[in-house]
């Protein structure tokens, strides 16, 4: 069991506050995200969990194991770093063995475990070599393998892929969820990738500013956004926010889109009735809209102002009220810039925003 | 009108790199190089140590043989020969005077022509000491009134006529001869001959015999280099600069290293600390020397607080000819107190340059301090440690004014100050020059030695 608890941790830099009071867990075995614009204090989060840069204020468990104050080399974990960190003066061998080494492990264990681990990255021809001498995706290796051969059970990494190009970096993150699978450790994984983040965590923590904004399992992530940042910053293209009018017409509540009108979905009712004459956001993604070439009865008329093609999908960059939407079509749907479309919001699949909080609203 | 290029145009020639280091090039020729030969020249070099022979006496004649210098001669014949007045301050220099005369002869008829100095005695001299007239000398010992007069100031010219003793003379003009001797010398059971200047050799009473004095070619020779060895200071120096080193360049590489770490640790103030540090990269060697004498001295600051706190009841002479133990370490504490900031310096710069996160890595791995300095950061220092090794231990063969200043130059003493007392206190450039190519041939091979022991993995790797 090595469930990491983070209970009211805050870390500052002189008056900056990098990370604000947060508090997560996460599980035994489980692989977590922390997902953020540069500077939202990600990494600084995971050196705090990770020992280098003691918590200002809060408890940090690992294990059930208070590690707050304890130096890295005492929280039994290991760790990926941004830049590899491997060791430019040892041999693939002696990197993958340092840990090992450091921990007094016996030789032969030691022998078997980096064979172990080169075999599971691909590099076990490359161990009498020096990091100098290999490319960056198999640094890269290198330094994952040194990690999973202490089979801690808590495994660390800082933006792992972030140094490789494109190419690699896709290569790299199927194969590094294949092996985090397999090693089934507890993983806390920090990228401002949100690909990565979707595609492979567990759960995903989004932070801003120092605070987790939402922490969720990628669908909900993706789908249910807590509040406006987290639709805005997951997602290509991020969610539309459009500014609407909350308005009571016949008894019914109405949403005013500059000359359109939205009736939201029976459970929102009562939510929305709180927010009669005031300006609210609807929240929708670029795919969950339809879009038509005849007029409908509950369609919007609005102008095409850009087409995207982008071969799995045509984007369509739209105006609604005041807002520029982007609506996802089929590749088939062929538009030229200024004809008229309609399009239709399926009510299920409207995320209300309130105005002044950012906050999403979801009935209870 | 501009001409078809050609298929095989010539690549250009990118000249600027060349022009760029041709001012260091000539840098190094005339202040490098050219010192640096001219001192091996000397340090190996006999100057003058063979005496060439010539077929005539002139000195463009082909050379017959050659003399060392100190061999004994026969002198078999000599002649004058011309030498011009700005050689005349040569040593040993044996010249001749002749005059340049016109009077009369016997027949009445005036008889103009060139006659040795010593034939004519000057009777008077113009406002400038040139002799003008004179009179024909008497030939003591000899019958023969008649002295002869040649065409040319050369007593193997012609004889154009003679005058009698007493005859009064015209003095004309007045040359000098440098005489030239046909020696005849047994060298290795071999018989040389030839003729040499007078200036080279030393000619005893009867003119007979005489020892060449010096020679005009050198000769290579390993003389200075064994008077070096045989000097009574040699081995004390030798023994002082290599036992100086040994203790004090770890001394440095541990508190340079320590402090480094320090500074690494990054704690508060550590900018003042390691500028403080660096102070005495700054004083002057022949000013730190003074600054540890005034310590060290009899009347000085730590005989002084010892006894202000009541530790000794007399002041302890520390620097004395029986203490030599004390003035090693004052010496000691001196440099290391001088140059351990130098080897900081370069160690703190290659300490920044190993990566924060590979520090970090080892101690997420499980090494603890003295793991992360032994297995982690002195392997990465190596290239800075090597380059600060090299400096120090060439530093080391030249310590020189810390130790005079210490230890007066002769109770303890060191190869530099063994090179500086030769040229200096004995005139004897030569030793010197071979003391100063034996500290470059020390400090040459310890680089080498450096370079190659303490190798770095990667190229043993690679």
């Amino acid at each position: 069991m090595a469930d990491i608890k983070v209970e009211n941790v805050t870390k500052r830099f002189g008056d900056f506050i990098a990370v604000d009071n947060v508090s997560m867990t996460i599980e035994d075995q489980e692989f977590a995200v922390l997902l953020g614009p540069s500077g939202c204090g990600k990494t600084t989060l995971l050196r705090t969990i990770a020992g280098l840069g003691m918590a200002d204020d809060g408890r940090i468990s690992i294990g059930g194991r208070d590690v707050t104050y304890l130096p890295p080399r005492q929280r039994k974990i290991s760790m990926v770093f941004q830049s590899y960190a491997i060791f430019p003066h040892m041999t693939v061998y002696d990197n993958i063995a340092f840990g090992l080494k450091m921990n007094k492990f016996d030789g032969r264990e030691i022998d078997k475990r980096v064979r172990e681990g080169a075999e599971l990255l691909h590099i076990e021809n490359m161990l009498d070599r020096y990091p100098s001498k290999m490319s960056g995706g198999q640094r890269q290796r290198v330094a994952v393998a040194r990690a999973i051969a202490m089979k801690s059970e808590v495994l660390l990494m800082d933006e792992p892929l972030s140094n490789l190009d494109a190419l690699l970096r896709l290569e790299m993150r199927a194969e590094l969820k294949r092996l985090l699978q397999e090693i089934k450790a507890t993983t806390l994984y920090v990228t401002h990738d949100q690909i990565e983040a979707l595609s492979m965590g567990d759960r995903i923590a989004v932070m801003k500013e120092g605070e987790i904004q939402q922490y969720d399992i990628p669908d909900a992530v993706y789908d249910l956004p807590t509040n406006h940042f987290v639709g805005s910053f997951i997602g290509n293209p991020p969610m539309n926010f459009m500014q609407g009018q909350v308005q009571r017409q016949n008894g019914q509540v109405r949403v005013r889109i500059g000359d359109f009108d939205l009736s939201p979905s029976n459970s929102m009712q009562p939510l929305l009735s709180a927010y009669e004459g005031k300006p609210i956001y609807i929240g929708i993604r670029a795919e969950n809209m339809e879009i038509l070439a005849e007029p409908a009865e509950d369609a919007l008329q609005v102008e095409v102002l850009v087409v995207e093609p982008l071969g799995s999908q045509n984007l369509l960059t739209v105006q609604i009220g005041d807002d520029l939407v982007k609506v996802a079509t089929h590749p088939t749907f062929k538009v030229k810039p200024g004809t008229k479309v309609w399009v239709r919001f399926p009510e299920e699949k409207i995320r209300w925003v309130d105005h002044d909080t950012r906050q999403a609203l979801y009935p209870s | 009108m501009s001409a078809p290029s050609s298929p095989k145009r010539r690549r250009k020639r990118n000249w600027a790199p060349y022009l760029l280091i041709l001012p260091s090039i000539v840098y190094l020729a005339l202040f490098f190089a050219y010192p640096m030969v001219n001192g091996l020249i000397l340090s190996v070099r006999e100057a003058g140590a063979l005496l060439t022979l010539h077929g005539e006496a002139q000195q463009l004649s082909l050379p017959t043989g050659q003399l060392p210098r100190g061999a004994q001669v026969s002198i078999l014949d000599q002649q004058g020969n011309l030498i011009s007045q700005d050689e005349l301050d040569q040593a040993n220099l044996v010249t001749e005077i002749w005059f340049q005369t016109r009077g009369q002869d016997s027949t009445g008829e005036t008889l103009e022509g060139w006659a040795p100095g010593t034939r004519i005695r000057v009777r008077e001299t113009n406002e400038s000491g040139a002799p003008v007239s004179g009179t024909v000398r008497p030939r003591i010992g000899s019958d023969d009134p008649l002295t002869f007069i040649y065409a040319e100031p050369n007593d193997n010219s012609e004889i154009v006529g003679s005058l009698e003793v007493q005859t009064p003379v015209e003095i004309l003009d007045q040359v000098t001869l440098e005489v030239w001797f046909l020696v005849r010398a047994e060298v290795e059971e071999q018989t040389e001959e030839g003729w040499v200047q007078s200036r080279y050799l030393q000619v005893f009473g009867d003119g007979t015999q005489g020892r060449v004095s010096r020679g005009d070619t050198g000769q290579f020779t390993t003389r200075y280099f064994q008077q070096m060895v045989n000097d009574r200071f040699f081995v004390p120096a030798l023994r002082t600069t290599l036992l100086l080193m040994v203790i004090i360049i770890p001394i440095q590489f541990v508190l340079a290293i320590t402090m480094a770490l320090v500074i690494q640790a990054n704690p508060k103030g550590s900018g003042l600390f390691l500028y403080l540090f660096t102070i005495g990269l700054g004083v002057s060697d022949l000013a730190v020397g003074i600054v540890w004498y005034s310590i060290f001295t009899q009347l000085g600051y730590l005989n002084s607080i010892l006894q202000g706190l009541g530790l000794i009841d007399s002041p302890i002479t520390y620097l004395s000819a029986t203490k030599q133990y004390w003035i090693l370490i004052a010496i000691i504490l001196a440099e290391v107190w001088r140059a351990t900031s130098i080897v900081m310096v370069i160690v703190v710069a290659g300490m920044q340059a190993i990566s924060r996160e590979v520090l970090e890595a080892a101690e997420i791995f499980g090494a603890g301090f003295w793991q992360r300095v032994r297995y982690v950061i002195l392997p990465l220092l190596r290239p800075s440690l090597q380059v600060a090794l090299i400096l120090r231990t060439i530093l080391a063969f030249q310590v020189f004014a810390v130790v005079v200043v210490l230890g007066g130059g002769d109770i303890v003493t060191v190869l530099a100050n063994e090179t500086y007392r030769q040229y200096y206190d004995l005139r004897n450039v030569n030793v010197a020059a071979a003391y100063s190519v034996f500290i470059l041939l020390l400090s040459m091979f310890t680089a080498v030695f450096y370079l190659r022991a303490v190798r770095t993995q990667e190229e043993v790797g690679g």
